[in-house]
């Protein structure tokens, strides 16, 4: 950390992490409703509807709060100036934070959009604009101020714009529902496989650069390479949602084709960081880090470019589109990809905002943590794999109704919730380890 | 690699890629009236569509394939269950699935949201969406209406269902009236007792369901229908 005003991001990574435990936790919850039969009293009380819209908020709430500390951290180094104002990037965190915790009381009450992962209600959603704005404003301020330009940080910052103007899509009443999903892909869609992409590789950028030791030239140019693609094969890939909407039917060939090179840009990425790490300058510690680092550009590559590849084809997709095929590339693609990112990053800056020397911290639990969550996420989206190709064979291909369909799939439910709580255990350790991060013991009492 | 071919690379593929997707996206929206039957998509649909989101129904439901998985797609729910036995699972879902693993939350709609949600539900229905779901096939529900009409003649049951004019409620492949569930959905779900029983008096199983008894046929009636209508599942599949 060079300059003070970075330290905003901790009270980001911390609000982050507590709403990552309860994501989380509801993620269990989830999981037994699909393998025992939960009594109507409660059913009436608390749905799954409403469980899943705490499940999917959180996690976008969560990481959208990572991003934006990270941004918060990155920004005053890249521009080698102060933030233009830390006391605004408090009270942002205070009136998302806020605005979040009002939105998931109020799902309980049924107050809600109704929309999946868009069910925050309008007169909150205009809270978050703001909330954006004032975003925006303060770390468009602070680059204009130092009038320092890097390709990482317009990139960053440029997939936050793009974030935030995607946003208003999903806001207004649609009155047509194949217009109404049309649009909600904007936001979905175009936020993970675009704007999040253009964040994700900024950030990771960034990290290589910094703990590498690479130059910037190197870095930067190949970053350009890897943004190129990804927009390419991301923006037309959206069509992959639009072939079972309503839509005409050229989408299939264009969802089809772009969605199909959608896994050369994240492979790109993984090479990218084989070959920073193959020309480092620096040793490669704290070794967690390194682990966290490989480890999310490897699972974003098999959760989001090879679960996504294996049912992005229309002649598949027919059969596997809206099954629970969508939950295991859902869960392995959102971990790998953006949940890994913002972790490194939070193993990476927490030290440097602390001050430890040689940035180095006692990385024992963190270990446990890190392989725990990973291998439970990966046996919970394979047991959902399993659970949605069964689902597809007995209802999509052999015709069953939907409920005769769903009871065999309950026993790989059940399979995905004991991963769950290797999960959750995982979580729950990694979270603990962050907060109470310690220097690495010196040598002399190791 | 050069910076100057790095920079060409990002800025070709994303204005490429942008350029294609906005020109078609002025061009679907040229489509979608026809593609979704916009002239009928009247107020009471848009009605529905609320109260749809009110209830956040969308969560549990996928619908066109999106939202929770957590039960049945509605794209075709309209065709598959018919008007009466839609309004029947939203007036008191707790009757409903009693006997069912999953349960659905009782919301207390009105009698007018419920209207509007059928009405919103047949809309959607009848969007033309390349003819997913799979299981929902219109393609297989017409092929069925062929099986029906090559058995009638052989089939006591099928004579049956045509004397006691069963399709004035029920949907049989491409014949019938969505009032009640469609046949071949009936059949997959259901053994030819249980079908046989339920003709003597649907209250028992059903309570609450529009559906008429038929206890004046012969037991050996009844039966000879229900064998009939589970006999429908298997054009069902593939």
């Amino acid at each position: 950390m060079t300059h003070k005003s970075q330290s905003v991001a901790y009270p980001y990574f911390v609000v982050s992490l507590l709403l990552f435990g309860l994501q989380v936790l509801m993620g269990l919850w989830l999981a037994t409703n699909y393998f025992t039969t939960i009594p109507q009293s409660i059913v009436d009380a608390f749905p799954f509807s409403t469980a899943r819209a705490f499940h999917t908020n959180l996690l976008v709430l969560w990481l959208l709060l990572g991003f934006m500390g990270a941004t918060y951290y990155l920004v005053p180094e890249e521009t080698n100036s102060e933030l233009y104002s830390p006391k605004l990037a408090l009270v942002q965190l205070g009136l998302l934070a806020v605005t979040g915790v009002v939105a998931l009381v109020g799902f309980v009450f049924g107050w809600t959009q109704g929309r999946p992962l868009l069910e925050i209600p309008r007169p909150l959603d205009f809270l978050v604009v703001i909330g954006a704005l004032m975003f925006l404003f303060n770390v468009g301020m602070t680059i204009i101020k130092a009038k320092r330009w890097t390709m990482t940080q317009g990139s960053l910052l440029a997939g936050l714009f793009f974030l935030a103007i995607l946003y208003l899509f999903g806001i207004p009443f649609y009155r047509n529902l194949s217009v109404d999903w049309y649009y909600w892909w904007w936001v979905v869609h175009l936020w993970v496989e675009g704007a999040w992409e253009l964040i994700a590789a900024a950030m990771t950028a960034y990290m290589l650069m910094k703990l590498t030791g690479v130059e910037r030239k190197v870095v930067e140019k190949w970053l350009y390479v890897e943004l190129g693609l990804f927009l390419f094969t991301g923006i037309a890939g959206t069509g992959h949602h639009y072939y079972w909407l309503g839509a005409p039917k050229y989408w299939l060939a264009v969802g089809g084709i772009f969605s199909a090179l959608e896994p050369f840009p994240i492979l790109l990425m993984v090479y990218d960081t084989w070959r920073d790490i193959k020309h480092r300058k620096e040793p490669m510690r704290p070794k967690l880090t390194w682990v966290y680092l490989v480890g999310g550009v490897i699972l974003h590559f098999v959760g989001a470019g090879l679960f996504g590849f294996a049912h992005t084809l229309p002649q598949i997709n027919y059969y596997t589109h809206g099954s629970q095929v969508t939950v295991s590339h859902g869960h392995l693609a959102f971990y790998g990809a953006y949940v890994l990112l913002n972790l490194t990053f939070y193993y990476f800056a927490i030290p440097r905002i602390k001050g430890f020397p040689g940035f180095e911290y006692d990385e024992k639990t963190g270990h446990t943590g890190f392989w725990l969550t990973a291998l439970g996420v990966l046996g919970m989206s394979l047991a959902f794999a399993v659970a949605g190709v069964l689902q597809t064979y007995l209802e999509r291909v052999q015709g069953q109704p939907y409920m005769l369909a769903a009871q065999p799939i309950r026993f790989w439910m059940f399979i995905a919730f004991v991963h769950g709580l290797v999960v959750v255990a995982g979580v729950f350790l990694t979270i603990k380890h962050l907060l109470t991060l310690k220097p690495a013991p010196s040598p002399a009492s190791a | 690699m050069s910076e100057k071919l790095a920079k060409f690379i990002f800025w070709g593929g994303t204005l490429s890629s942008l350029a294609l997707f906005l020109a078609l996206t002025v061009d679907t929206h040229r489509q979608f009236d026809a593609l979704t039957h916009a002239d009928r998509l009247d107020e009471q649909v848009v009605a529905g569509k609320r109260a749809f989101e009110k209830y956040n129904c969308n969560d549990c439901h996928t619908i066109l394939g999106f939202g929770g998985y957590y039960a049945p797609d509605l794209t075709r729910a309209y065709t598959r269950l018919g008007e009466d036995a839609i309004a029947r699972r939203l007036t008191a879902p707790d009757v409903a699935f009693a006997d069912s693993f999953r349960k659905m939350p009782k919301q207390n709609l009105s009698q007018q949201e419920i209207a509007d949600i059928v009405a919103y539900l047949k809309w959607v229905s009848e969007i033309e969406n390349h003819d997913w779901p799979p299981q929902d096939s219109t393609k297989r529900w017409k092929r069925s209406t062929e099986n029906l009409l090559a058995s009638a003649t052989l089939s006591p049951g099928a004579a049956l269902v045509k004397q006691e004019d069963c399709l004035a409620c029920h949907k049989l492949g491409d014949a019938g009236t969505a009032k009640g569930p469609r046949f071949e959905w009936i059949g997959a779900r259901r053994s030819a007792d249980w079908i046989a029983s339920f003709l003597e008096n649907p209250e028992k199983q059903a309570p609450g369901a529009a559906m008429p008894a038929y206890s004046h046929l012969s037991p050996e009636q009844r039966r000879l229908v229900g064998e009939f209508i589970v006999s429908l599942a298997a054009s069902h599949g593939r």
